[in-house]
């Protein structure tokens, strides 16, 4: 069988690309996309300690559905925001919309 | 030892499609790569026997989630003549150190740590009626105020992607 190992290494590989993602890429779309990537790899690990060390109790699974749902709200809000951003800036590069910078 | 082997093969395409998310030139190969990546993701928690969360995975993310990530990425595109544009900053070097140190100390910890009982080596599973009765007999509250949540966070998204009058 499957060990419990293999999955924190691939959750572990999934959001440290998640972190260079978010560090790295310029377009905000692109950014979000990265987070999403890294709030999958969290659901994994929460959902694989769930099935193979609390099968009675099971919080992770249901906080998994959480992060779902929470993700959901936050890419809809996002695009509302990168949509208006577009229409009044005319770019989606975060590296542009610097107004509230000192 | 067929379930292994597929793990295995799944796990790599999951790590590659992240890969591809991550590394691609292009914004819309990227979307697709995370398609892929998600499905992974829910296929892992179908090998985790936790069927409710990669239905809700693969409905979810793999639909409407990417959907809503294409078209925003159609919207927003600044060339349109889909010329590969600039994508990465400046940042990368950093990027790449912070993303390598959390991995090294993630694989480093998710080894080195013996897990308690953990004897069995084997995901249990998780019934779709177990985790009903946790959600809404344990976790009512929350569940409540998470569609308040996802109601506001609705018509904020709408009120903001508004086109107003004299704009």
């Amino acid at each position: 069988m499957v060990p419990l190992e293999n999955y924190l290494v691939l959750s572990a590989i999934m959001f440290s690309l998640g972190v260079y993602g978010v560090l790295t890429r310029r377009n905000a779309v692109l950014i979000l996309m990265s987070v999403e990537l890294m709030l999958n790899a969290v659901s994994l690990n929460f959902v694989a300690f769930a099935s193979y060390l609390d099968p009675s109790k099971i919080i992770g699974a249901v906080f998994a559905v959480f992060v779902i749902t929470v993700a959901a709200a936050e890419v809809g809000l996002a695009l509302a925001i990168i949509i208006r951003l577009y229409r009044n800036r005319s770019t989606a590069n975060v590296d542009e919309v610097a107004t509230l910078k000192w | 030892m067929a379930t292994e082997v597929l793990w295995w093969i799944f796990a790599i395409i999951t790590v590659a499609a992240t890969a591809g998310t991550v590394f691609s030139k292009s914004v819309i190969h990227s979307a697709i790569f995370l398609i892929g990546s998600l499905a992974g993701v829910g296929v892992m928690y179908v090998f985790l026997v936790v069927d409710f969360l990669a239905l809700v995975q693969f409905l979810i993310y793999g639909g409407a989630v990417t959907v809503l990530i294409l078209l925003a990425l159609m919207v927003t595109r600044a060339d349109p003549t889909g010329r590969p544009e600039d994508t990465d900053g400046p940042q990368k070097p950093f990027g790449v150190v912070v993303g390598g140190a959390i991995m090294a100390i993630l694989i480093g910890v998710a080894v080195s740590t013996s897990w308690p009982n953990d004897v069995s080596d084997k995901a249990h599973g998780i019934p779709i009626d177990t985790i009903s009765q946790k959600l809404f007999i344990d976790f009512g509250p929350p569940f409540v105020i998470a569609s308040a949540l996802l109601l506001v966070a609705l018509i904020g998204a709408i009120i903001l992607a508004r086109h107003e009058e004299g704009e």
